[in-house]
Order: C-alpha cells, then sequence, then structure tokens
C-alpha cells in the first residue's frame, strides 16, 4: 500500500463531491435548512390540533330505550367537571371536555353527514344480553351498526342482565375519534363514582378511593432509562445515517465513473486496485461520517433551543470508557456499510442502476440494526455472531451499563470480520473485468454443465433453505414430524441433488463422491461416532458457557423431535438412516463437489460444515451440528469418499436417540470423560490421516 | 536489449450471454523497439483495443504472455502501469477538474517525484497551450482542449511507453493534424508508442511499423517499405485488403 497515493485518491474523492454542488445542497444544505422548517410545521400543526380538539364543542345524540337514563349520567357528569374545576393530568383533558347534545331524526346519517361527532346508544339488560344472538340471526344482512356492535361490544367482561352504552363514532376523523375517546373516559368516569356512591350509601366504612394507594418506582436511574430508550435505537439510527450518508458519494464513486468513462482512465494509473478501493472506502466513510455528524449536531441543536422537546428525565450517562467501546464497535459497522455500498456501485453498469439497488440494501443493512428494539434478545445468544444485529445489542446493553466484556470482546470480533470479508470482497470487485468490458458471462456460464455448477451451487443450496424454512411455516400438511423429515429429507436432500446433478449433467459418482475406501477407514468411522458424539457434546456445554440456551428452549426442542410414543425402529429409520444418506447426498455431495475449487481443504470444511449447521435452522443447534458437518466434511476430504461420512452421520445420529431414550445423562458427564472421548476422537482421525485417499481436484 | 514492448502468443476470450464465445485476441506475437512507432492496423472489432487493454493491464489475457519493460502485466501490473500512458478516445478526464488539477493528479498518482510535479505540470501546460485555460474546469472545455489535456493527463509522469487507442477518432480534421504532430514529436523525444488505428492515411503517416490485425490473429507485421515490396502494391489500404482478403 503507498499510502500517498491513497491520499492523492482520497483528496482528489473529496474534491470532486464538494465541486458537486447539487449533490453536496441535495444531501447537507436542504436538510439542514428543512429541517426548521419541518420541526416549525409539525409544532404548529400539532399545536393547532391540540386547540381546536380542546376548543370544539363535540355534538352527539342520544338514542335507545334507555336514553333517558344515559341523560341523567351526562347531565351528572357535567355537574362533576363544574365542581372539579381544572385539574392535571387525565382529569384536566376531561374537565375541559365540552360536549352538546343535538337533536336528529336518524344519528347513523348524521355522523356519516358529519353534523355530529358521535352518538350513543343507551339499551337495557336484556336487549344487550339479545344483542349477540341477533347479529348472528342478521348475518347475511347485517347493518353498519351491527358490524360495529360486533366488533366493540364487550360480550366477555359484560354481566348478563347489565345495561350497555354503545358508542358510535368515525375512526377515519380527529374529531370524531377524539370526541369518542373522551365520551368513553367520561362515561368510565362517572360509571366509577356511581359504584363507589352504592358502597357508601350501603354501609362501606371508608371512601373507596383510599382503600390502597398504588405507586411505582424504577430501582433504574434516570441515565439507565434514557440508555435502554437510546441504546434501542441508536445503531440503527447510526446504520442509517451511514447508509444514506455514505450513498451521496458511494452510488457515483464506481457507478458514475464508469458511466464517464474516467474508470478505465484511473485504472491504467500506477495506483494498485487496493489502493484505488482504500481510498474510495475512505472517502465514503469519512462523507457518511460527516454528514452523520452534521445531521446529529443539528438534532442535538434543536433540542437545545428547545425546539425539539425531550422528556425531563432524559439523561445520557456516557462515562468516556462508554464512548471509546462505543466507537470501537461502530468502527467496524462503518467499514461494513461502506463496503457494501462500494459493492453496490462496483455491481451497477450506471448510476441509475445503483439507485434502484440501494433501496434493498437499505433495508437488508437496517433490519439487523433493530435487533436491540426486540424483547428479551440478550448479546449471551447467537445474535453475538449475527453482524449489525450484535452491534445493536451490545450497544443497548452498553447503555445501560451492563459490561458484558467477553461478548463485546465477541461482538467486535464478528462485525471486524464481517467488516474485513467484505473490503476484501469490494476490493475483488474492483479488479474485475466487468467493470470496464460489457461481456458479463465468464466461460462457465458460455460452456453451461459441469463448469456452471460451482458457480450456481450456492444459490442452489439458498433456494434450498428458503423452501425449508417457508415449507415448514406455512404448509400444516407438514406440520408433523414425521412428514417433515420425510418431506425434508426426500425432497430436499435427495431430489434436490439429484436435480442439481440432472441439470448440470454432472457425474453421478463423481459428484456423490461415490468411491471405495480402505478397511481401516471403517475401524475409524466406528471410533467417530461416539467419540464424535461426545466430542460434540463438549463442545455445545464450553459454548453453552459462553452463550448459554435457555433450558427450556432445549427441553421443548427434544421433546419436539423425539415424540414420547414414537417406536425405536421409527426413530432410527427417520432421524438416524434418512439423514445418514439424504443429508451426505446434500452436503457431502453435491454441496462439497461444487464448492471443491472455492476455498482450500480446511476453510471448505468449516463452510460446508457451517451450512450444514445452518440448515438445522435453530440457531443455538448451530454449534453442534455445525462442528458435526465440520466432522463429516473433513472424513470425506480425507477419505475421498461420502460413505463413511453415511455411517458415521447415521450412527452419531442412532446413538444420540438411543442414550437419550436409555436416559444416558451424556450431557452431563464429566469432564475427563469428554477428554478421553477426545482421544479417541483424534485417534480415528489419525488414522484417517494414515489411510488417505483425498478427495481429488481440490484448491491447494 | 530486451524490447520495451514483447508480445508472445497473447489471447484473450470473452463469453457473452448473447453473442457467446468471442475470440477476441487469437494468439497474437509481437514486439516494439525503443523510440518507434508500432501501428496496429485493423477494422473495427479486429482486436485492437483488446490488445492495448491487456498490455495496459485492464485485462487480463487468456493465455499467453505480454512484458513491458521487462515487467509482465500479469505478475507485476502496477509496474506496467507506472511505465506508461494509456490514451483512448474512450477514456474520458474528471469533469469538476480544472485542467492544471487533472494533470497534476496524474502526475502524482502515477508517482512522478512529488517535487518535481509542480515544474512538470507548468511545462506540459506550456507546451500543449493550455495555459489560457489551466485553470477553467474539464466540463467547460472544448473538445480539442479536452483533447490537449488528455493527452497532457497521459504523458503527466513522463513514462517511456506510450500507448495510443485509435486517438483521433471522433476529432476533426485540423485536431487529428495536431494529435499525429504531437505523437511524432513524442518518438523524438525517444518514447516507444503503440498506436492503433484503423484510418490508413494515419498509420502510413505515422508508423515505424505495422501490423495488420484481423480477427483477433496479427496477419502480418513489418514496415510499410517491407509490406510494399512482399504484396507488390503501393497503398497501405491495398496492402491491408490483401491480407484481409488472402486470409479470408
Amino acid at each position: 500500500m503507498n499510502w500517498e497515493t491513497i491520499r492523492v485518491l482520497l483528496i482528489h474523492e473529496l474534491r470532486m463531491l464538494v465541486r458537486d454542488r447539487r449533490t453536496v445542497i441535495l444531501a447537507v444544505g436542504i436538510p439542514l435548512l428543512m429541517m426548521p422548517i419541518i420541526l416549525y410545521a409539525m409544532k404548529s400543526i400539532n399545536e393547532r390540533r391540540e386547540r381546536t380538539l380542546v376548543e370544539t364543542v363535540y355534538k352527539y345524540a342520544v338514542t335507545g330505550t334507555e336514553a333517558e337514563k344515559l341523560r341523567s349520567i351526562l347531565a351528572r357528569a357535567k355537574e362533576s367537571q363544574a365542581r372539579a374545576g381544572k385539574e392535571k393530568g387525565e382529569h384536566e383533558r376531561l374537565e375541559r371536555f365540552k360536549f352538546e347534545e343535538v337533536n336528529v331524526q336518524d344519528p347513523a346519517a348524521s355522523l356519516r353527514n358529519k353534523d355530529i361527532h358521535f352518538y350513543l346508544e343507551a339499551l337495557s339488560g336484556p336487549q344487550a344480553d339479545a344483542l349477540p344472538k341477533k347479529k348472528k340471526e342478521q348475518d347475511e344482512a347485517a347493518s353498519q351498526a351491527d358490524s360495529i356492535r360486533k366488533e366493540i361490544l364487550p360480550v366477555s367482561t359484560r354481566l348478563p342482565g347489565v345495561p350497555l352504552i354503545l358508542v358510535y363514532y368515525q375512526g377515519d376523523q380527529d374529531a370524531s375519534q377524539a370526541g369518542e375517546s373522551k365520551m368513553r373516559d367520561l362515561l368510565l368516569r362517572e360509571r366509577r363514582n356511581g359504584r363507589d356512591a352504592i358502597l357508601i350509601d350501603h354501609g362501606f366504612p371508608v371512601d373507596p378511593l383510599k382503600v390502597i394507594s398504588i405507586n411505582d418506582k424504577s430501582l433504574a436511574s434516570a441515565g439507565q432509562v434514557t440508555g435502554s430508550w437510546v441504546g434501542r435505537f441508536l445503531t440503527a439510527f447510526l446504520v442509517m445515517f451511514l447508509l444514506t450518508g455514505g450513498s451521496v458519494v458511494a452510488l457515483d464513486i464506481v457507478a458514475g465513473e464508469k458511466e464517464r468513462g474516467s474508470l478505465e482512465t484511473l485504472l491504467t494509473t500506477a495506483a494498485r486496485h487496493g489502493e484505488i478501493v482504500a481510498a474510495k472506502q475512505l472517502t465514503i466513510v469519512l462523507v457518511a461520517i460527516l454528514i452523520t455528524v452534521i445531521h446529529i449536531a443539528n438534532i442535538l441543536a434543536y433540542v437545545t433551543f428547545r425546539i425539539i422537546k425531550m422528556p425531563e428525565d432524559f439523561v445520557i450517562e456516557a462515562p468516556p470508557g462508554t464512548v471509546v467501546t462505543l466507537l470501537l464497535l461502530f468502527i467496524p459497522v462503518a467499514a461494513f456499510v461502506s463496503s457494501i455500498l462500494l459493492m453496490l456501485s462496483a455491481y451497477a453498469k450506471t448510476y441509475k442502476e445503483a439507485q434502484l439497488y440501494f433501496f434493498p440494501v437499505y433495508l437488508l443493512c437496517l433490519t439487523p440494526s433493530f435487533a436491540a428494539v426486540l424483547p428479551g434478545v440478550s448479546l449471551r445468544s447467537a445474535i453475538v455472531i449475527v453482524p449489525l444485529a450484535n452491534v445493536s445489542v451490545a450497544v443497548r446493553e452498553i447503555l445501560v451499563g451492563k459490561f458484558d466484556w467477553p461478548m463485546i470482546g465477541l461482538t467486535f470480533v464478528a462485525m471486524a470480520t464481517a467488516a474485513f470479508w467484505t473490503v476484501r470482497a469490494s476490493a475483488r470487485m474492483l479488479s474485475q473485468e466487468r467493470l470496464i468490458t460489457s461481456s458479463e458471462a465468464d466461460v462457465a456460464d458460455f460452456a453451461g454443465g459441469p463448469a456452471l455448477f460451482p458457480k450456481r451451487v450456492l444459490r442452489w443450496y439458498a433456494l434450498l433453505g428458503v423452501i425449508l424454512i417457508s415449507v415448514a411455516l406455512n404448509v400444516p400438511q407438514l406440520a408433523t414430524l414425521r412428514r417433515q423429515v420425510l418431506f425434508n429429507e426426500l425432497v430436499l436432500f435427495l431430489a434436490g441433488p439429484l436435480l442439481m446433478i440432472w441439470r448440470y449433467r454432472l457425474n453421478l459418482k463423481e459428484a456423490l463422491a461415490f468411491r471405495t475406501v480402505k478397511p481401516a477407514v471403517w475401524l475409524a468411522a466406528l471410533l467417530i461416532i461416539p467419540s464424535g458424539n461426545l466430542v460434540g457434546i463438549g463442545v455445545f456445554r464450553l459454548a453453552d458457557l459462553v452463550i448459554p440456551v435457555p433450558r427450556q428452549m432445549l427441553e421443548q426442542f427434544g421433546q419436539e423431535l423425539t415424540p414420547p410414543g414414537m417406536p425405536m425402529w421409527q426413530i432410527i429409520l427417520l432421524l438416524a438412516v434418512l439423514p445418514g444418506i439424504c443429508e451426505e447426498i446434500a452436503f457431502r455431495g453435491t454441496l462439497l463437489y461444487g464448492l471443491r475449487r472455492k476455498f482450500r481443504p480446511a476453510g471448505l470444511a468449516v463452510v460446508v460444515g457451517l451450512i450444514f449447521g445452518l440448515f438445522h435452522v435453530a440457531l443455538f443447534r448451530i454449534i453442534p451440528t455445525g462442528f458435526m458437518g465440520v466432522v463429516l466434511t473433513a472424513i470425506a476430504l480425507f477419505t475421498g469418499s461420502i460413505f463413511p461420512g453415511m455411517v458415521v452421520h447415521a450412527g452419531n445420529n442412532a446413538f444420540a436417540f438411543w442414550a437419550g431414550r436409555q436416559g444416558y445423562p451424556l450431557a452431563g458427564l464429566n469432564w475427563p470423560l469428554y477428554l478421553a472421548a477426545l482421544a479417541i476422537f483424534g485417534l480415528s482421525f489419525y488414522i484417517l490421516y494414515r489411510n488417505r485417499t483425498p478427495y481429488p481436484d481440490l484448491r491447494n | 536489449m530486451n524490447e520495451p514492448v514483447v508480445v508472445r502468443n497473447l489471447a484473450k476470450t470473452f463469453y457473452d450471454e448473447a453473442r457467446g464465445e468471442v475470440r477476441a485476441v487469437q494468439g497474437i506475437d509481437f514486439e516494439c523497439r525503443v523510440g518507434e512507432i508500432f501501428g496496429l492496423l485493423g477494422a473495427n472489432g479486429a482486436g485492437k483495443t483488446t490488445t492495448l487493454r491487456m498490455l495496459s493491464t485492464i485485462l487480463t489475457p487468456t493465455s499467453g504472455s505480454a512484458e513491458i519493460l521487462g515487467h509482465d502485466v500479469v505478475a507485476d501490473p502496477a509496474s506496467v502501469r507506472k511505465s506508461l500512458g494509456f490514451y483512448s478516445a474512450s477514456t474520458a478526464l474528471y469533469p469538476r477538474l480544472t485542467a492544471r488539477e487533472t494533470i497534476e493528479f496524474f502526475a502524482r498518482i502515477n508517482q512522478y517525484p512529488r517535487e518535481k510535479v509542480r515544474e512538470r505540470v507548468d511545462y506540459l501546460i506550456g507546451r500543449f497551450g493550455i495555459a489560457q485555460y489551466a485553470n477553467a474546469r474539464v466540463d467547460k472545455l472544448s473538445t480539442g482542449m479536452k483533447q490537449k489535456v488528455s493527452i497532457a493527463r497521459t504523458v503527466a509522469h513522463d513514462p517511456p511507453l506510450l500507448i495510443f487507442d485509435e486517438p483521433t477518432v471522433g476529432l476533426d480534421v485540423l485536431n487529428a493534424l495536431e494529435m499525429q504532430d504531437v505523437i511524432k514529436e513524442f518518438r523524438a523525444h525517444g518514447k516507444t508508442i503503440v498506436f492503433s488505428t484503423h484510418i490508413m492515411s494515419e498509420a502510413e503517416k505515422l508508423c515505424d511499423r505495422i501490423a495488420i490485425i484481423h480477427d483477433g490473429k496479427i496477419l502480418a507485421c513489418n514496415t510499410l517499405e517491407n509490406l510494399r515490396q512482399v504484396t507488390g502494391v503501393h497503398y497501405l489500404e491495398d496492402i491491408f485488403v490483401h491480407y484481409v482478403r488472402g486470409q479470408g
């Protein structure tokens, strides 16, 4: 890296941006100018609305057989209002409520014509009891009023024989809605007052309101409460600002250059692609941060001048340590977002095309950033490995004063890894010839068949994953365990790979690694079954120390997976033999074959293992299933054959279910036993290594 | 001494969903000598631009090799790019930079010694007669002015090898003639020049040696005199037709 070149390129990009007056005005100037106008307009509209609603004399009509009783209740309510005068809070709202009865022929028509704001229908107890019945009888020709009754009739809370007051209003009109709300509250208060009066008349010794007083007190400090509120949205807002701010320069930075023809000029200079990428990324980050800071400062200015009113107990507690930790977490977020934007710009052929891609990318990045809004989500869960979502949750915990350092560290590592990967990917994209040539296809696209399969294999597995989840969630016919397993194994994991083999004209034996192995391999495979299972459980227990899985979730999962009544032979067939064959065909067969040239062997084992883990859907199972996936892939790589993996997979599942049925506490063994299993496991792999016949055509 | 440009069995194949397999360049060989103008003469789509793009490392060869001043285009692309200036009618300038800033930017980005950049920029501004509009933004300049700025930015770092890909396309006669004069002047200053064109008169006037390229293959490569002797015809247009039809 030549930093002088990066500096020159960075200054050049910034200069180009600053001189693009229209962009600067649109991205910075107009929002700065518009913000006070919008805020002022919103404030004025709100105040006017409030004033109008307060000053309005709400007109209403009364109907029904018990209308007179209702009128007397309302008259009492007016007297109470006069007595109470002006009080604060809810009472103030009710005391300032002005209402006036209007005589109309057809209250429903008058409401529709806006002659009145709402109307009340007072029914006697027997009439109210008859309403649901009446509704059923007239179901086919239900009047508008009946359909409203159906929605608001509190059947479950009203005792038989109790009179009923129905308040009809137009939900699409502000004044009607406000009037209904106030009238409803007023009637509820009058009901309470009436009830209290009856109690006192019948000799209740004290004022019912003085029986018990309930107060609440939050033990969290104002700073923690504010932190919890701010923390929920901070990451999402930051990502939003980074995306929108970064897009000001990012969309043009490659796509625009391509369109103008200046990219080819730049690519023929002595600047290396890495330097060009670094400068462009720095530009995006700087501009994104600058625009974010401008907008935040803008908002803070309005908060300071009380144009935006914050709650009185709004206190941000951010000591230097907290600020530094947050900044450290936000650095990889900024790198990640800028790389995503750069990739988008490099992928698009024109500026306009880049704009089209921006919105879906925006949504994709923003969605995980709202993870902190989800109730009950803690950093000590699988969310710690999900980029953006992990930072979102970590920020909320930090702002409420919860510093879970190991998990904050893990969050940083996961986010930084994601950022590193996207930076590399964006650098690779800028090295591609399609940046300057119109030919999009390569030899694989053109040749099709086996050459194209490695390019398409991940798309196929993404499709299988989508089908797996969609079917499980939306097809009730497959809701039972047996049917779901049969569908997944036979349709997705067996028919899916066979379809790929047919579509890409693959050699069946090669694609599925149908190869014989040395006899010693079988000994190793048999040893791996119990030892691998125990090592897997040990790994899960270790992971559980860091990311605990709720016990309830584990128990529920265990029950769902092995219904108590299911015979053992069915369990073995459905949950051991079938996965052993079908899942191996899917993962150690076509998936491994398709990816064999994309990754080096160690990376290949991890990637195939991880995808295998992801297909087991539940996030908490990723570690044990992913581990097993890596083991099975490693076996295939050492032996060059799918068969030992099939035996180990089926054997491992059968062993787990058998031990579970027998009540052997495999998950509660002493650590030395796991270590012993690890030793046997290591010995098994040593045997495999000594007798290896490596998977052919791997990337070195 | 090694030649500044050595091309051996160079090939490039594109795969296009609409056109299928396109073998744009099919195993060509040639060398350029120090201080000469080497012309690639061919019709549109003959493979000239693809060849020059491979030499300037924008495209990676499908097979074969090419060396620029001893640097392999695949193994050491940064050194290759540092040694050459690439000019093409399709390459554009940055519209929001001034002429001076453009030349300065390309001098610095191509690692011309920092302390000499100002002097070099002033020299080029004087040499190409762009002093009057040196501080005007490129998007305000006429086509002829832009062309001069473009040439100046190509040689901003004073590279020993210059690649001109159809430099006169889209220019009027006077500007085209001026471009030819500039290229001759570069040769006079000892630069090696690879020049592609489909205009016969240009190749006749400028090139010390000419390679006739057609369908991605070089059909002949020699001086104009030798080509005349071999084919027995005088005009380059006839020589070109002789080879292209003979190949067909």
